[in-house]
């Protein structure tokens, strides 16, 4: 689980080994007030089988970012420039035609919120079927068998009793596990899940992170998981990408980053975090001020209004010049390797308990 | 005849299609256009005013003489904005239904009239308009052979008998009381009930029929003008065999030229030839075309757009009892080929601002010719269509009536027609009057109503009065009126003749004895002197009567002065370019139904 | 399902009963004499007793309340003849049985609103679906233009213009004129053409503005966005997912415009002279003709009462969460 997300440098000529490769993605939105650049300069891969965690704050452009890897957003108002590239190819140039064939097939995606992410008016067992006919061709009576062996599968008791039941009839946590059934019943290679468990209770939210494991495991498949819970990150993810103003910041295995995170943001999360078994008399400490607007992002570094070390650069560096994101693990901020490692140690650590 | 209670609500009730008013406002006559004045005037009225003669035998045979260039065939469309009121002759009162009348009722006598509106009352299915023996208090008809109902069943005098008889039964109550209370006193109803229906009938001494072609009436008085009472819609011949009471006014049967094929109620009526009809025996009706279909759901403003754009059946068109939509009146004078479609002449109708004797205020005479003088009398009428609509009223009998003087005008209003407030004033200084002095003026919430409320409110403030204008929903606004305790000053009315006889203006509105709830003597004059003209003259031959009418009519202006003269209501119609023989009935003051035909059946 | 109904209908009844109730009495709270009002020229005392007992006026208010709501169920007896059950009473002013009536002028406000139901459906969910279908583009924005300045016109404005466009000016057409269906259905249609075309264009620049902005509304939910994860097609999320969530507002507008309509379309019909049941409740209740008024606003009521169960019914049918109980 601490396999290193292949770097740029370490990657061989053209994506052979990632399954999913974004490079230097740019998503710019034209609203009534102007550009809104969503997303500025992604890069990440996901290798098939592994899973990389994505976790920033609303508005950090985490779901922007896996919305168009589906080519789901509005292509009206949205300008989509970069590489996405999914076993070996091109999506930011293909036709909504292959797209369609690509989604719910290739890849899917789990949503936040099962209640409102389901239609109310159609029965649960079409709604996971639908796709399956659409892409394999299967019939109506094979489709709705091969439902029922998902619903099965995703721990839904009596499933063939339950296909016909109506959204409303499920309870929260059924309502996502019919929402993972209906993401892999074609088998996707890539599956997208964001903030999955966020709408469940505590308990629930452990079941269902078990059995995206477990379906992994049989499936194969690579997952992009996309949260704000760091706690969720570190059961889940191999790797880890830290995202903010449409920025990676930070970016590492799960292990390398929880354990030594590198950049002030990342801090900021950990310490806004409260930690199991950890000191309950230790105060959380929130990132101070509010994520940064995108119509019109700082200069410099976009997290230098509120870091605390900005003084620890020379000269005003952080508010002029944008810190690059090198490879391989890596933070993007202009204090030095030593530094970070020491503001980590002696500052942030011993908050954290 | 008050301008029809029920027939102004259902007109009014139209123009809730609003919108089309807001939109035409604008084009409204005000009188100052440069268009030459082509509107009746007096001189017009002459004819509409010689006094009726009553014809013999010769006048009342049948047929009618033809008109000239008449053709044959073809249906004419009807326009109406609402349903007749009643289809039961017994019930007719009013003027659409009167005119309705025309085409399938027919009575004891009718009217007559020459290309210059003189009138002849004519025996219709009597032979002649009857004679009157005793002074006058005895009355003769015999009935001319050849008559039948639509069925073929031959009208004997015991039909006739009948038809009188019926309207002493509950099943009528709409219709003119006028031969009823002659023969049995203002309380008939009691001499018989049940009418004819439960086998009773009148006795010899009051209505007698010696055998089956003679009717003879014997009154307690002398009543000169029966010929012309008879003429009434209300008085046509309901056959015995034919009567389903109330059901009836529904379904009548026809004596007349054309008869009932369809009938629905609040929407259509289809006249058809009524075969049974024999013009030899009529010399007043023709039945040159095959038939009528009546549509009455078309108000005024379609019907005038319809009739202007003269496309299709509307080129078979004619206004019946509706007139031409005041706010299309100068687009129709304006267009020539228009307005040689119309017709135009006088209304029996008089407005006059009714003065409430019975109020504090009111009862100074001063104070009633002090506004009298201040009413601005042609405002007045621009609230009511223009010249094209009204014309400044000098006294209180209509241009319409036999023996109108046009001269006649007590309080100047030919000369300054839009009032004398320097007069007024005068007047009111020498009443003591104090300044602030509230009246409380009544008006109908239609949009003429609110006209007139807001010229008269501004006339009479300036006087110093404090004018409280109270609006009355329209359905009720002669119910209000009409109560004797009603806590108004003032209030418009207007009233017609029922014949061309002042007896039917002087007597019910005029009269003290009749001063009752619901009677229309708005004002409540009691006065002994005009009292004493009224039996006087109701008893006298037309020619005497016509003077101490007169007499009375002054009387009542000069002398008391309970109502302010406002204005003569006039008449325009339009019809469509294939209707031939139409011109204005000086009898019905509409077109004239009897000599129509289609130019191009 | 058959417990909903039986309480629904057995509510509208308490309500059809209660509006009853109300405009009876409200009607007599008015200091006024019907029988004066049905009275045309000749008001006197004597007539007026007349009239008053012909009317059944005499007779204490309650009992008139009763005798007419009995009537409804039983039918009743009058000079006339027997007036059967739903009988609704006399017209003071007309003298007719007050459902004759009705009857007579339902059929062409049942033309009127089938009709123009039909062309306002077809018309406006149709462009109200291309404009959201193709929203931001060109067509939208024509369609959305077109249907604004549309839906601010009125009958009234709209009805005089066609006319003098179509049959004053060049008489291309005739008046608008109501023919039964099973007389001549030619004749029907060309004589409603008019009356349905002025009626349905301002309805369909309603449900035009309607359709596409509750289409695009529905486009933005979740479960569509699944939909469209899921790699169904577009044209089957737009007409599946986010169309079957659209019909709720669709249906209530509808169901209120449908009874509107067949209470009687005032407008419409004053404008083009026809006689239908919007009519009869001007008249009515312009001549103070209670027993008039008191049909109409019954038939009126009913149609309310069942549309509004027939929603319901319908909203039951597109979504599942809504349950008849």
């Amino acid at each position: 689980m601490t396999t290193l997300t292949k770097t740029e440098g370490e990657r061989a000529p053209s994506g052979s080994e990632a399954f999913l490769s974004v490079r230097d993605l740019r998503v710019r939105f034209s609203t009534e007030d102007g550009i809104v650049k969503a997303v500025d300069g992604l890069s990440f891969d996901v290798e098939r089988g592994k899973t990389l965690g994505i976790v920033g704050e609303s508005g950090s452009g985490k779901s922007v970012t896996n919305l168009t890897v589906l080519g789901l957003h509005n292509p009206k108002t949205a300008t989509v420039e970069g590489e996405i590239v999914l076993d070996g190819k091109e999506l930011v140039s293909a036709t909504e035609k292959e797209m369609e064939k690509l989604r719910g097939n290739k890849v899917a995606m789990i949503f936040q919120d099962p209640l409102t992410a389901l239609s109310p008016y159609y029965t649960v067992g079409r709604q996971i079927a639908e796709p399956f006919m659409k892409h394999t061709g299967a019939s109506k009576r094979e489709a709705k068998a091969r439902a029922i062996e998902m619903l099965d599968k995703v721990g839904i008791p009596q499933p063939a009793m339950r296909f016909d039941d109506y959204p409303h009839q499920f309870s929260g946590g059924m309502r996502q596990r019919a929402m993972i059934a209906m993401a892999l019943i074609c088998n996707p290679d890539l599956l997208i899940a964001d903030e999955p468990t966020t709408a469940l209770d505590v308990t629930v939210q452990a079941q269902i992170l078990d059995l995206l494991k477990d379906l992994q495991q049989e499936f194969g498949s690579a997952i992009v998981f996309i949260t704000h819970d760091l706690g969720v990150i570190s059961k889940m993810a191999d790797d880890l990408l830290v995202m903010y103003s449409g920025r990676a910041v930070e970016r590492g295995s799960v292990r390398e980053v929880l354990r030594a995170p590198q950049h002030p943001y990342t801090w900021g999360l950990l310490s806004s975090m409260p930690r199991l078994g950890g000191d309950t008399a230790q105060a959380l400490t929130p990132i101070p001020g509010s994520p940064p607007s995108l119509l019109n992002p700082p200069s410099g570094c976009p997290f230098h209004p509120r870091c605390g070390f900005t003084s620890e650069v020379g000269g005003n560096r952080c508010s002029t010049e944008r810190p690059e994101l090198p490879e391989g693990r890596s933070a993007a901020c202009h204090l030095s390797g030593e530094q970070r490692s020491t503001f980590f140690i002696e500052q942030i650590k011993p908050r954290l308990g | 005849m008050k301008p029809i209670r029920t027939r102004t609500v259902r007109a009014i009730a139209v123009a809730i299609a609003a919108g089309s008013l807001a939109l035409t406002g604008c084009s409204n006559d005000s009188g100052n256009g440069n268009g030459k004045d082509d509107s009746k005037t007096k001189e017009d009225a002459k004819a509409q005013s010689k006094p009726v003669s009553y014809g013999d035998v010769q006048a009342s045979n049948g047929p009618a003489e033809a008109v000239p260039g008449a053709k044959t065939g073809g249906t004419i469309n009807v326009y109406q904005q609402s349903d007749l009121s009643h289809m039961d002759p017994g019930q007719i009162y009013v003027s659409d239904a009167g005119q309705f009348a025309n085409l399938i009722h027919r009575g004891l006598t009718n009217f007559q009239e020459d290309d210059k509106g003189n009138l002849t009352v004519v025996g219709d299915i009597a032979t002649d308009s009857g004679k009157s023996s005793d002074g006058g208090k005895t009355w003769t008809y015999t009935l001319k052979d050849g008559i039948k109902d639509e069925d073929g069943n031959v009208i004997t005098s015991a039909d006739v008998r009948h038809t009188i008889e019926r309207q002493y039964s509950k099943v009528i109550f709409d219709g003119p009381t006028y031969v009823q209370t002659w023969l049995s006193g203002s309380d008939y109803r009691k001499a018989l009930p049940d009418g004819p229906y439960k086998g009773k009938h009148l006795p010899d001494s009051v209505l007698e029929t010696p055998d089956e072609k003679t009717v003879v009436f014997h009154f307690k008085a002398p009543q000169p003008d029966l010929p012309q009472a008879l003429a009434m819609a209300g008085y046509a011949v309901v056959p015995e065999k034919q009567d389903t009471k109330e059901k009836y006014d529904k379904a009548p049967a026809s004596l007349g030229p054309y008869k009932i094929a369809e009938y629905k109620a609040g929407k259509s009526l289809k006249l058809v030839k009524n075969d049974q009809w024999d013009e030899k025996t009529d010399s007043v009706r023709h039945q040159y075309v095959d038939g009528y279909n009546f549509t009455n759901t078309i108000d005024q403003a379609s019907q005038t757009k319809r009739l202007l754009a003269d496309q299709g059946e509307a080129k078979n068109a004619i206004q019946f009892t509706d007139s031409v939509d005041p706010a299309q009146l100068s687009t129709v004078i304006g267009d020539a080929s228009a307005k040689k479609r119309t017709i135009q002449g006088y209304q029996v109708y008089v407005w006059a601002l009714s003065f409430n004797l019975d109020s504090a205020t009111m009862k100074d005479k001063k104070i009633r010719d002090a506004i009298t003088y201040a009413i601005p009398n042609q405002s007045m009428v621009q609230a009511d269509g223009g010249r094209y609509g009204g014309e400044v009223a000098g006294g209180l009998l209509a241009p319409t009536l036999p023996g109108f003087d046009p001269k006649y005008d007590p309080f100047g209003k030919l000369k300054k027609p839009n009032g004398d407030p320097a007069k007024a004033k005068q007047l009111l200084e020498e009443a003591g009057f104090k300044k602030g002095t509230k009246l409380s003026y009544a008006y109908s919430n239609t949009p003429r109503g609110q006209a007139q409320m807001v010229i008269i409110k501004d006339a009479l403030n300036k006087l110093g009065f404090d004018v409280q204008a109270k609006e009355i929903d329209r359905a009720t606004f002669y119910e209000q009126v009409g109560k004797l305790k009603n806590p108004y000053d003032l209030y418009m009315t207007g009233w017609g003749q029922d014949w061309p006889s002042p007896s039917t203006v002087i007597t019910p509105v005029y009269d003290g004895d009749l001063v009752a709830d619901g009677a229309p003597n708005y004002s409540h004059i009691d006065d002994a002197k005009v009292n004493e003209l009224i039996k006087k003259a109701v008893t006298q031959e037309p020619e005497e009567a016509a003077k101490t009418w007169e007499e009375a009519h002054h009387r009542i202006v000069e002398g008391v002065n309970p109502s302010a003269p406002v204005y003569y209501s006039k008449q325009l119609q339009l019809y469509g370019s294939n209707i031939g023989g139409a011109r204005f009935s000086t009898e019905s003051s509409y077109i004239d139904i009897n000599d129509l035909f289609l130019k191009q059946p | 399902m058959l417990q909903f109904l039986i309480r629904r209908l057995s509510g509208a009844v308490v309500i059809m009963f209660l509006i009853g109730a109300f405009t009876f009495f409200l009607f007599y709270s008015i200091p006024q004499d019907f029988a004066q009002l049905a009275c045309g020229k000749n008001c006197s005392p004597e007539n007026i007793a007349v009239i008053r007992e012909n009317l059944g006026l005499d007779k204490p208010i309650t009992t008139q309340f009763w005798e007419f709501m009995m009537g409804i169920v039983s039918g009743r007896d009058f000079p006339q003849g027997h007036c059967a059950a739903p009988c609704l009473g006399v017209s003071f002013d007309s003298g007719d049985f007050v459902w004759d009536s009705i009857m007579d002028r339902f059929p062409l406000t049942l033309s009127l609103t089938v009709g123009g139901l039909v062309i306002f459906l077809l018309f406006g969910l149709g462009t109200g679906l291309l404009a959201a279908w193709k929203r931001g583009t060109a067509v939208d924005k024509i369609v959305s233009g077109a249907s604004m300045v549309l839906s601010s016109f009125q009958i009234y404005f709209l009805g005089p213009i066609v006319l003098g466009l179509l049959v004053y000016q060049t008489g291309w057409f005739e008046n608008p004129k109501y023919v039964p269906f099973t007389d001549n259905p030619g004749s029907w249609f060309v004589g409603m053409l008019i009356p349905w075309a002025v009626m349905a264009t301002i309805f369909t620049a309603q449900y035009t503005r309607m359709a596409r902005s509750t289409m695009i509304e529905q486009l933005q939910e979740e479960h569509v966005r699944t939909a469209r994860a899921k790699g169904m097609r577009q044209r089957y999320v737009f007409f599946r997912y986010a169309w079957r969530g659209s019909l709720i507002p669709i249906v209530t507008i509808i169901g209120m415009d449908l009874s509107a309509l067949l209470s009687g379309a005032v407008v419409t019909e004053f404008t083009f002279d026809l006689a239908g049941i919007g009519r009869l409740a001007v008249e009515g209740s312009l001549t103070k003709d209670l027993p008039l008024t008191m049909g109409v606003m019954l038939f009126g009521a009913f149609f309310i009462l069942i549309l509004n169960i027939v929603v319901d019914l319908a909203y039951a049918y597109i979504d599942p969460r809504v349950r008849l109980a």
